[in-house]
């Protein structure tokens, strides 16, 4: 008997103040592709971000191979195997060059695997090395659209394949490479669940449902997927995929220790160091200011995902996003040698490891305040900041307790 | 005619704090001047003390709609969020600003971010200038109802801390007039007036609530009416 991927059962979601899905169940098993359509606004892509625990229900739960990942409750649990994901906007990392994008999406999925012949059919391999940003959109889309079939591709074992209008922005031979993988994959046991307008990827389905009725179609006959990965395991990976993106931004140089800097610059500009010497709680203030200013910016990495929605890629994939939690460490243990240098003119490793510790503690505070909003429909615009002055009486008293050391 | 009760109470309660500010300018006691760096600034104390405690209530309020969104998804509930968000907002920076005042005339400077009591009351105050600005960035709907409903949820948590935070961490924030033992007496006349400006910040944020659930009120008939017109419903 087929293994059941995907189980909808129940779902009610609202959108707004409208009831999007009401009671909607569906099965995927293992073989199965069925094809979502119906007018914008019918929910298609409710639908998919549904089933990639995305979304809060009002009712319902959603199982991966049986296996509850997020109910109505609000509990939302790791999938048990890594699944595919395309979402309408394309959810990549502009900074990311292609080959290290979905040589990550690879590592979600436990594997390694040479890419050049996917990227190959879709007209990619000599861009492999050039950054997401420099691409056009179509070639965007592509990229996500590989990062969506990966999964599926690298496992000998069925794996839900979710795709979200795959089919938009890539060009008539992209969608004939597209549907031949698709088949592929449908033959080889992977169960694919796509939203679309585009009636040649109909062909593909072995289910049409456009969210209230439900038919069978018998697709084409293919050969199946044969090309695995090779299996490797990983661990860690938000934590080294926050540390990559930041590496290969200099993000957190460039907004944290930015601000940072200025901190120390403008109280230079304030007071001569020397002058209040006896002063030895606004002395240490002053040294463990810059640490307090690298966290109360932000995790760089977060705001980095941000763009194409990335953040909601990574939220459905893992527990725990890629997240500036070393480098916030760190950067708050440099940046308090630096300004105890100019302030104290001691060096203190207990005062370096407070820094470090305040950088870290704050980042990840303000980090909480930023995904506690992420689902807001204009999440950036909330003002939730207003509420980051909780943190000053705090370091208020760090600072007093130092003083006294 | 029909009686506007949320009119009404404003201007009853507006009237009622004008006479407050009267006699506590012209009537009400000088306190010790032993006692204070600056005694007459202390009468700002007769704005401070209704407005913080109007903020309190104002708190009350946005808990119990937030709870009732969150756990009953009742549109009275929200719109009691609402309402108090808004009140909470006016009559905790009425509070802060006072206070501010206050501080800058009797310990040289109007804030201290060491007291325990200015903080958790300031923070209480962004966290109604937060619901109300995120509230006005964002669609109503149902992703934005459950987040500010959650933090009005979460943040009452501040309220009690905020009130017994003179008793057990008094740093700069003086300690109870009322109810806080021997140390909190209060001459009968001071007593009046405190007595009359509670009552009446109390009217006035009951007819801005009740004004500010009738607008909200409107605010959804119209989104339902515009969504019939669309055709989404």
């Amino acid at each position: 008997m087929a293994n059941t991927l995907l189980e909808l059962e129940g779902v009610t979601i609202r959108r707004g103040i409208e009831i999007v899905l009401s009671n909607f169940s569906l099965a995927l098993k293992s073989g199965q592709c069925t094809i979502l359509h119906g007018e914008n606004g019918s929910g298609k892509s409710t639908v998919i971000e549904a089933a990639a625990r995305l979304l809060p229900m009002e009712k319902g739960e959603v199982r991966h191979h049986s296996s509850m990942v997020h109910d109505s409750e609000g509990r939302r649990k790791s999938p048990n195997f890594s699944f595919g994901l395309t979402l309408q906007s394309n959810g990549l990392v502009p900074s990311q060059t292609i080959q290290q994008h979905l040589q990550m999406v690879c590592t979600l999925s436990q594997s390694e695997y040479d890419l050049t012949s996917i990227l190959e059919t879709y007209g990619l391999s000599h861009r492999r090395h050039d950054k997401i940003a420099h691409l056009s959109g179509g070639q965007q889309r592509k990229v996500s659209v590989i990062s969506g079939l990966i999964p599926a591709m690298l496992s000998k074992q069925p794996r839900l394949v979710l795709l979200d209008e795959p089919d938009s922005g890539l060009d008539d031979s992209s969608i004939e490479v597209l549907k031949t993988h698709i088949n592929q994959l449908r033959s080889a046991g992977h169960g694919i669940l796509i939203a679309t307008h585009d009636e040649r990827l109909f062909e593909c389905a072995t289910t049409l449902h456009d969210l209230e009725k439900e038919s069978l179609q018998e697709p084409d006959k293919c050969e199946p997927w044969s090309d695995f990965g090779i299996p490797k395991k990983n661990s860690f990976l938000s934590l080294k995929m926050g540390w990559k993106y930041n590496a290969s931004t200099l993000n957190s140089i460039q907004k944290n220790w930015l601000a940072s800097l200025l901190v120390i610059g403008s109280l230079l500009a304030l007071v001569e160091p020397l002058s209040i010497n006896d002063q030895d709680v606004l002395l240490m203030g002053f040294a463990l200011a810059p640490a307090f200013t690298i966290g109360l910016v932000g995790d760089s990495v977060t705001s980095m995902l941000h763009e194409q929605r990335a953040i909601d890629w990574w939220r459905a994939q893992v527990q725990t996003i890629p997240n500036s939690s070393i480098e916030s460490f760190l950067s708050g243990c440099i940046l308090t040698i630096f300004s105890m240098q100019i302030f104290l003119q001691i060096f203190d490793w207990r005062i370096i490891l407070i820094g470090g510790i305040i950088g870290f503690s704050t980042t990840f505070c303000l980090r909480f305040l930023q995904q506690s909003t992420l689902r807001l429909a204009r999440s950036n615009a909330v003002f939730i900041r207003l509420l980051t002055p909780i943190l000053i009486l705090p370091w208020a008293v760090i600072v007093e307790y130092c003083a006294r050391l | 005619m029909r009686v506007r009760h949320g009119e009404l109470l404003l201007v009853m309660g507006f009237t009622g704090i004008m006479v407050t500010l009267f006699l506590a300018w012209e009537w009400a006691p000088s306190v010790s001047i032993d006692a204070f760096e600056s005694p007459e600034a202390q009468r700002i104390f007769y704005w401070h003390v209704p407005a913080a405690w109007a903020a309190f209530i104002a708190f009350s309020v946005l808990f119990i709609g937030s709870a009732l969104w969150v756990f009953k998804r009742s549109p009275v509930g929200w719109r009691l969020h609402v309402a108090g968000s808004e009140a909470s907002l006016a009559c905790g920076l009425m509070a802060v600003w006072s206070g501010c005042v206050w501080g800058a005339a009797e310990w040289g400077t109007p804030w201290d971010w060491t007291d325990v009591r200015l903080n958790t009351f300031g923070l209480l105050t962004l966290l109604a200038l937060f619901l109300v600005l995120g509230r006005q960035s964002q669609p109503d709907g149902i992703e934005s109802r459950d987040t500010f409903s959650t933090f009005g949820l979460y943040g009452f948590v501040l309220v009690p801390i905020t009130y017994v935070a003179t008793r057990i961490w008094q740093i700069r924030h003086p300690g109870p007039v009322i109810g806080g033992g021997e140390e909190s007496s209060l001459s009968s006349d001071m007593g009046l007036v405190l007595l009359l400006g509670a009552i009446s910040f109390t009217i006035l944020i009951a007819g801005h609530m009740i004004m500010s659930i009738r607008i909200t009120e409107y605010e959804q008939r119209l989104e339902r009416l515009q969504n019939k017109v669309d055709g989404r419903i």
